[in-house]
Formats: C-alpha cells, structure tokens, sequence
C-alpha cells in the first residue's frame, strides 16, 4: 500500500507525469532490483555515494557491490543482507522510474526520504504492512473529517486493500473530492441498518471493462450487463467485508441491498459524499462513498 | 455425477457462471439456475434439487426468505448459503432457519468441492457450531 501512496507523492510533487507514473506501475513486476536503490532505502548511502560507485565501476571489470564493498561504501554482510531482502513495492516503482530515466537516483533519495518523514513512516513499517498500517496511511492521507470518518477511514483502507487482492496494485489513489452534477455509467449498493451509505463505482466503458477483467480473471470486450454484474460483485464483497468488519469492531448490524446499475445516475442530493478516484494503469475510477 | 442435481440461486450473473465453471470441473454438469428467492422456492418445487446455492442478498425475496420456504417445504433439503457478509448474525439466521452450510464470498473451489463431496457422500446437515 506504501507503493500506491508513494505514486501520489510522487505526482503531487511534479516528480513524475501521470502517463510515466502508469506505465512504471505496469512494469514494475518485471523490474530487477540494483543495489544503489537497496541501499539509499536503508538510509546506508546517499545518491551521490551510488552514482560514484557506478562511476568507479565503469572503469572496473567488478559487480556494483564489489565495488562498493572496496570503496568502503558498505561492507560485505551488508551488500549480502541487501540482495537477499524481498524488495518492498515502493522500491521497485522507484527502480522502475530510474531505469527508465524518468527520475534521478538523487530525486528518488529526496522523494523517498521526504516522503517517509511527512507521513512518518518507520523503515520496518514497509516490511510489516498490516491492517493497521494501511488504516494510518489512509487517516493521515485522506484526512475524513465527517461524523463518520471512523467508518470511511475504515472502508477506504479495506477498499484499496480490496483492489490489490482482486484487481491489481498498479494504481495510485488521487486526492478526495466533493460530487457535483451526475454520475454516467455507475454501480450502486445502498447499505442500512448500524449505519447507512451509499456507495457507487463510476468508470467510463473501457475501464469498466478491464476493472471487471481483471477481477473475473477473464478477457471481456464488452460493455454489457456480464460486465456490470462482475464489478457489481466487487462492490458487494467489499461492502460484505465492510460488514463483517464493523459488525466485529462494533457490534453494529448492517444490511446490503442488492446493487444496481445505471446509465445515469444524479447524485446531486449525495451532498456529503465523497469521491475518491482512483487511477490505474487502464483508466481511472472513482469510487464514490457517502457515509 | 449423473444424477446430482446443483441449483444456483444469485442475481449476479456473473457468480452463476463462476459457479457453473467450478461445478463442471468438479463433475456436475446438472445445474440449473434461479435469479432471486421466489425463482429458487418454485424451481426447487419442480426440479428437487440435491443441493442449492443461495445467495442471500438478492430482489423480490432474500436468500434467507427462500431458505426458509423451501424448508417448510422439504425438511430435508441442502441449501447452502453463499453471502459476502458472513457476520455472526448471518451465519445464526441461517442455521436456525436450517441451511445445510455456510460459505464467505468470494466464493473458492476448495469450499465448492468440499461440500458437493459431502452432499455426494449424503452427509447429515452440519454447519460450523462456533456461533
């Protein structure tokens, strides 16, 4: 989840365009870790320690960890323990973006530290991302504030960990917003009881299409009710989840009511709802949450 | 599994598929389907299924609803609840109103296969007693 936060970051801070941003999520599960980047994540050297070790190596015949080994960067325990480690999500967006040119080691060093201290995030939080951790990240992030922002803080972590379990991790989720106007091309679950909300998955016809691909695991084409019913299904396991969480934290009951799909929905009278968009590699879609 | 009759009662036609393809891989290729609550009550009264999948949130009347019709029609029925929302309350409602099991979307072909070989086998209605 650091990784999608990350991408935000990194947006917010004009340090990536969108377009490059999508396409390093896209590749990032064929990229192979270096060493600099391993390093400077750990705090064990800065980015102009990394690039004069790769300078070193070029007039050498020596792997970049031999190097820095005889340069004294690092010793030989730490270059092991850093190759054995399973890179955290963040680290292989950031390897992706330097290799393909699109963000300096130094930028990468500057974005990554600033980043951790402005959300204070610990090293050892990337290595242990629990529920917890993602609902601090999403409280610190979105900063709800309405009288159930205890409820949305929890729904919207659920929610991302939700579409990293079913449909991918290549997205970055975008600043909240209010609704205005009309909503085209959107699921509906209302839900009642302990609480009540509305909550509506709006994306245009192609995004539909490969959000409902994705979690069907199949190749659809079509923009048809096949595809609306598989991202309806999404929506109700999710609010299920949701349910089940606010029934065990909580000991309130909620109801689901079946979905529904609109062409055209207005959603003006939703005055406290919520969007809250979410861009993936394909399209964007919005998830829109009043509560 | 030539006479082991699935009938598959969600709204989604997108989870009527998925449970199709997990029942042909599994054997049963004997599946009928129904849409919402009513359409399980009459299609269980017509084709006596030997085992039912039911959703419990759907139109027209929930799967707890017709779990409850098609009880009172035969107390030997094997109805099988499959809901996204798998609280304590959920999983009560639908013991007492005698659900043959209990299953927490999405829905997984290691749960689909373990109940079709226990209802393959006639085994008793029992479903988790930690309630």
């Amino acid at each position: 989840m650091f990784t999608q936060f990350f991408g935000n970051y990194l947006l917010n801070q004009n340090l990536v365009s969108p377009e490059n941003l999508a396409e390093a999520l896209q590749q990032q599960s064929r990229t192979r870790m270096k060493l600099g980047v391993l390093a400077i994540n750990e705090g064990l050297l800065t980015a102009d320690q990394v690039e004069k070790a790769h300078n070193e190596q070029q007039h050498s015949d020596m792997r970049i960890g031999d190097v820095m080994v005889g340069m004294g960067l690092l010793t030989k325990n730490q270059v092991d323990s850093l190759l054995s480690a399973q890179p955290s999500g963040h680290l292989l967006l950031g390897q992706t973006l330097v290799d393909k040119g699109y963000m300096t080691t130094s930028q990468f060093e500057f974005a990554l530290s600033s980043y951790k201290r402005e959300n204070s995030i610990k090293d050892d939080d990337f290595k242990n991302v629990d529920d917890n951790t993602v609902r601090r990240l999403v409280d610190h992030f979105y900063s709800f504030d309405s009288n159930g922002a205890i409820y949305m803080t929890s729904y919207v972590s659920l929610l991302f960990r939700n579409l990293v379990r079913f449909i991918g991790d290549d997205f970055t989720p975008m600043d909240a917003h209010a609704l205005y106007g009309t909503v085209l091309k959107c699921i509906e679950q209302r839900i009642s009881g302990g609480l009540s909300a509305i909550t509506l998955i709006d994306a245009d016809a192609p995004t539909m299409i490969e959000f409902a691909s994705r979690f069907a695991k199949e190749n659809l084409t079509n923009d048809d009710e096949y595809t609306h019913a598989c991202v309806s299904e999404f929506l109700n396991l999710n609010n299920g989840l949701f349910a089940v969480n606010v029934s065990n934290d909580s000991g309130l009951e909620l109801k689901l009511e079946p979905q529904s799909y609109y062409d055209s929905l207005d959603i003006k009278s939703l005055t406290d709802a919520c969007v809250i968009p979410v861009r993936f590699s394909f399209g964007e879609v919005d998830f829109i949450i009043s509560m | 599994m030539t006479n082991f009759k699935v009938m598959v009662c969600d709204d989604s036609i997108f989870v009527r598929k998925k449970m199709r393809d997990i029942l042909a891989m599994l054997g049963v290729s004997n599946v009928i389907e129904a849409e919402n609550g009513q359409q399980a009550v009459d299609k269980y009264k017509s084709e006596n299924p030997t085992l039912v999948f039911m959703d419990i949130i759907m139109p027209e009347k929930d799967g707890v609803e017709a779990l409850s019709e098609i009880m009172a029609f035969d107390g030997g029925a094997r109805v099988v609840m499959a809901s996204s929302v798998g609280t304590q309350k959920n999983l009560k409602d639908a013991i007492v109103a005698g659900a043959y099991d209990f299953l927490q979307k999405p829905i997984e072909t290691a749960d689909i296969a373990r109940i079709v070989k226990k209802a393959a086998g006639n085994a008793p209605r029992q479903v988790s007693p930690h309630i």
